[in-house]
């Protein structure tokens, strides 16, 4: 199990969080001590993943009334459980009488939970529905301040599937909230003649020795590919699609990719969430070609829109949540210096099995622990924290492509493919949520 | 000689299986793959072996992401890029030392299945000031060959490896396990 290395000198503990985002005229970097201090961190957690959405769980997970999963809000242990009536509750998994956790699974189907140290008992709702030797003399008196149940998050909420909650009961809606992300998320999940996804893969966990920043920076970053994954394209340029690839990946060369990753746009959001948005012309001529039935539906329903719907499309949706490929990505907070990232493949629901089926081994060529290219991308994260121990160096640029970019309509940003627009807009959110 | 050594002996003799041979096969195996002669080891499977580590055997593979799923081609793959393209994840590179124990086998008309139990001792080398550098790993599980004979020699038809933490966080597992 990784532990936390932190180095106890930490100079610029007082300077308040705001002051380690430098924005100004063509100006954009950021402190280290944003990735490597711990009260920065202590305050990310009360500000950001107490406050805004938090991504927990996709509906297909706890398909009927009782199914539950657990997860974290930040380093707070909750529990996402399907009550009677359908509808999805969020519970800290904390006992209310002592403090004990009342889930220690990872998901199943409950009719109730009951606190292993004393015995009290809760329901799929998290209501508190048995005090055990509630009475008599040794028990508690007609007085008692009974406890409703397990905390529950006031703020719930799910679009398309995907489901957030907020400890901020004045938090925004969260369609407003996703943004132009929206947009992206419908792209993906029309692939769908229904609409829909299903998660049915067990996912890939890693932790590194990493800032959980480097995760949510780089799912979006389109300048790396061609460094880290050199030896990526090499395979590709050698093996093609013989060896799983499913003709997702565009470059077989150096020159090939480098020029794919400068095709397309980015975008960066209101509420910090970073697009990339790529056509992908070889899976549209994949699906048009192994997959024509499919094609002829996807193409009724969405006509010039298709390319678009079949494009290479990610986003970084802060604070926790990934979509790129076919899966969904999250990454969890665990110290400054460490983060888990589960990586759960989806299926598209009425696409062809051997469509599916190819996409699972493509992922998994790519983004499992033993993989060719994930490792490579969470290994650069362990790299980058080592490198900032070098605190003496204040600021990482984040510059690129800022003179291409351009505020639009709504006030989101719009720059280049390659750019670092997704990532500025990610630091600006940070900023104002921790002012 | 332990009892239990004595029954195993004689119930694999029972079963017509030479288990010395199938440890020295095992054995040989582990030595390609800590002495990095990963080429010698693509040669021990048939041409349409399985090299299999799977997040949770009962689920169908063709549904369930699998650690590591490699037919042939993407053996050779794996072999190409740890050999012949440096990337970060083995920059620098992993030593290893893959101890093998427990071994059993049974055989039947067509193939000998031996079941061993595996411990991978794993450290990435170099600058070992630096965090993740330069510390021991273990990997625990138990592997089951699949084997069968082609000429005068064995060949893997199906290697699975059941990691004990298979659903449990992993770190980096760009080595052969």
């Amino acid at each position: 199990m990784l532990e936390a290395h932190q180095s106890p000198v930490d100079q610029h503990r007082r300077s308040a969080p705001r002051d380690l985002v430098m924005v100004g005229d063509g100006r954009f970097r950021v402190h280290t001590q944003a990735y490597v201090s711990p009260e920065v961190f202590a305050q990310e957690m009360r500000q950001i993943f107490s406050t805004q959405w938090v991504y927990l769980a996709h509906s297909s997970e706890l398909p009927a009334p009782g199914d539950y999963k657990t997860t974290h809000m930040g380093l707070q242990p909750v529990i996402v459980s399907r009550g009677d009536d359908g509808v999805v509750n969020v519970m800290l998994n904390r006992c209310v009488h002592r403090g004990a956790v009342v889930c220690r699974d990872q998901r199943g189907s409950a009719n109730f939970f009951r606190c292993p140290y004393h015995g009290w008992v809760y329901g799929r709702d998290g209501k508190l529905t048995g005090v055990s030797m509630r009475g008599g003399d040794n028990g508690y008196g007609a007085d008692f301040e009974q406890p409703d149940g397990l905390k529950v998050v006031p703020r719930v909420d799910s679009y398309r599937g995907l489901i957030f909650a907020s400890m901020d009961p004045e938090a925004p809606d969260l369609r407003e909230y996703l943004g132009r992300a929206t947009e992206l998320i419908d792209g993906k999940l029309d692939q769908s003649p229904v609409g829909e996804i299903r998660l049915v893969s067990q996912p890939y966990v890693s932790r590194y020795q990493g800032n959980w920043k480097f995760a949510a920076e780089n799912i979006v970053d389109g300048y790396h590919f061609t460094f880290v994954h050199a030896a990526f394209i090499k395979l590709q340029g050698k093996y093609g699609s013989t060896t799983g690839d499913f003709h997702v990946h565009q470059g077989h060369s150096q020159s090939e990719e480098r020029k794919y990753r400068t095709t397309g746009q980015s975008f960066a959001t209101r509420h910090g969430h970073g697009l990339n948005m790529k056509p992908n012309p070889t899976q549209v001529q994949l699906v048009e070609e192994a997959f024509p039935e499919y094609h002829l539906q996807l193409q009724a329903q969405h006509g010039e829109d298709l390319a678009t719907v079949l494009g290479s499309n990610t986003a970084s949706i802060f604070p926790n949540l990934g979509i790129i490929h076919h899966q969904i990505r999250t990454w969890r907070p665990i110290a400054p210096d460490v983060t888990e990232v589960t990586i759960y493949p989806y299926e598209v629901v009425g696409a062809p099995d051997e469509f599916n089926q190819g996409w699972l081994r493509s992922q998994e060529r790519f983004y499992g622990p033993a993989g060719h290219g994930m490792p490579d991308d969470v290994e650069i994260f362990a790299l980058n924290q080592q490198g900032l121990a070098a605190d003496s160096v204040d600021w990482l640029i984040l510059e690129r492509g800022i003179g291409a970019e351009k505020q639009v309509d709504n006030g989101d940003y719009q720059g280049l493919a390659s750019g670092e627009t997704p990532q500025r807009g990610l630091w600006r959110k940070w900023k104002q949520v921790m002012a | 000689m332990t009892e239990t050594q004595i029954v195993d002996a004689v119930s694999a003799e029972a079963a017509g299986v030479d288990i010395e041979r199938v440890r020295q096969f095992l054995y040989r195996e582990a030595r390609l793959l800590d002495s990095g002669e990963l080429r010698e080891w693509l040669t021990l499977f048939t041409g349409d072996g399985l090299y299999w580590v799977p997040i949770d055997e009962d689920q169908p593979p063709e549904r369930c992401a699998s650690l590591v799923r490699d037919d042939g081609p993407a053996r050779d793959e794996r072999v190409y890029h740890l050999l012949e393209t440096p990337f970060p994840a083995q920059s620098p590179p992993s030593r290893t030392v893959h101890v093998v124990a427990n071994v059993e086998a049974t055989r039947s008309a067509e193939q000998i299945v031996a079941t061993s139990s595996q411990v991978v001792y794993e450290m990435r080398t170099g600058d070992f000031t630096q965090v993740g550098l330069g510390v021991v790993r273990q990997l625990v599980g138990q592997v089951t060959h699949t084997l069968v004979e082609q000429g005068s020699e064995l060949k893997i038809a199906r290697k699975k490896i059941l990691l004990i933490d298979r659903d449990m966080p992993q770190g980096n597992l760009t080595f052969i396990i």
